[in-house]
Formats: C-alpha cells, sequence, structure tokens
C-alpha cells in the first residue's frame, strides 16, 4: 500500500471524509498513477455504470434532508436517444421558444453523433458543491 | 433485462413504514388488454405527430431494458421516500 493510499485510509478512519469521498480520492490517485512498465499486464479501467446525485442538506424547520439517486447510464444514453425522434417541427418550436427566453441554441444543430459524444465523455463528470447548509455531489461510479 | 421487481418505500413523519414490492412480469401481464390498447393509443399519436412508431417502440424498449439499477432515495426529517428498480 503506498503513503497516499494510506493517507486517504486513515482520514477516512478519522472521520474527516466519507467513504465515498474516499473512493473517488483512490481513484483519482489510481488515474493518476505512472504508466506501468513494459511488459506489465495492463488492466482496463472499468467504466462507470451508475450517474450518482448525493444531496445533503440542514433545515433547521424539517431536520436533515437527503436526496440520494442512481441512475444507470445506459438509462440516459437510452433517454437522449429518445430525442432523435422529435419531429423538426416540434424542434423548431422549440428553438422559437428558446428564443423568446433570451436562450439562442439552435436544437436542429444538435446531431446524434454530438449527443453520443456528450453521452461518452458524462462518465469523468464530477460536481462537488459545498455550502455550510448543503453539499451537493455529482458523479459517475 | 426488463425490470422485474420495482420497491416503493414511505416512511411518515410519525415513524409508520410503507414498502410495497411490485413484480413487474405478473402485473404486466394482467394489465395486457390495457397495454394493447395503449401500445395501439402510442401508435395513433405517432402516426398524428409523424414519429416513426418502430423508432419510438425502439426507443421506448431501450429505455425499459435500462431501467434495473436505478434508485432514487429522498429523506426529508423523519419523513422517506424510496423507489428502486431492480
Amino acid at each position: 500500500m503506498n503513503e497516499q493510499r494510506r493517507q486517504i485510509l486513515q482520514m477516512l478512519v478519522e472521520g474527516k471524509i466519507t467513504a465515498d469521498e474516499a473512493e473517488r480520492l483512490i481513484n483519482a490517485l489510481e488515474r493518476d498513477q505512472p504508466e506501468s512498465p513494459p511488459g506489465a499486464t495492463s488492466r482496463p479501467k472499468p467504466r462507470p455504470k451508475y450517474l450518482r446525485v448525493l444531496v445533503t442538506s440542514e433545515d433547521d424547520f424539517d431536520g436533515p434532508g437527503r436526496i440520494n439517486v442512481r441512475v444507470p447510464l445506459q438509462l440516459l444514453r437510452a433517454g437522449v436517444r429518445l430525442t432523435s425522434l422529435i419531429p423538426p417541427q416540434a424542434l423548431t418550436q422549440a428553438n422559437a421558444e428558446l428564443r423568446r427566453s433570451g436562450v439562442p441554441i439552435d436544437l436542429t444543430q444538435l446531431k446524434p453523433q454530438h449527443i453520443e459524444e456528450l453521452i461518452e465523455h458524462l462518465d469523468d463528470i464530477t460536481i462537488d458543491v459545498d455550502q455550510p447548509d448543503a453539499k451537493v455531489q455529482v458523479f459517475c461510479e | 433485462m426488463i425490470p422485474q421487481l420495482v420497491t416503493v418505500g414511505y416512511r411518515r413523519r410519525d415513524g409508520r413504514r410503507l414498502r410495497l414490492y411490485v413484480p413487474v412480469l405478473p402485473i404486466l401481464l394482467v394489465l395486457s388488454p390495457l397495454l394493447l390498447i395503449a401500445v395501439l393509443g402510442g401508435l395513433v399519436a405517432c402516426l398524428a405527430t409523424r414519429v416513426s412508431p418502430l423508432g419510438a417502440l425502439r426507443g421506448t424498449g431501450h429505455l425499459l431494458w435500462a431501467l434495473p439499477g436505478t434508485r432514487i432515495e429522498v429523506e426529508q426529517g423523519r419523513t422517506a421516500v424510496l423507489v428502486s428498480v431492480r
């Protein structure tokens, strides 16, 4: 076990970080490891299967709140592919509404291959929002 | 694989818990006549909106197949809701 990994586990034991954070730190550490020496068998990194959204909040009135959502990435892919079925006239109307709302995005320019690329790179997404009374984490696992 | 078991849990403010286990396949079989009507309705809707019925069917199938593994938990104070698809 190397020193950095030991430090992460130590922080977990001391309660300075959560188990999820420890896992992500260890994953990041593994990503940053130098290339294995030639001749050694390289193990491909397993692809994430789920998108996780964790929200914790403190509410003085209702008590603490927690949201834990796990969505298979395959479901996101299937959902995004459904957008290719939207008829062109609906896209034109959506464009007009978006322009009226001050968001000049042309949805007709969004091709299926762009969406595919977007989903392929969704694996690397990590979002952390920390506030004194709330915490939001979005990541793939 | 299509979802096989949907679990819906609910915890009330007074601590009472309700947990429903819904076996999807038997429910689908029981509701198959209604499902047939829904499919026909969907087909008509596709033709009316000029959406490819085959594409819509394939997309819906992909969505169904990808559902297992979905889990949604929401807790606020003493109340909580859980939806899990396996």
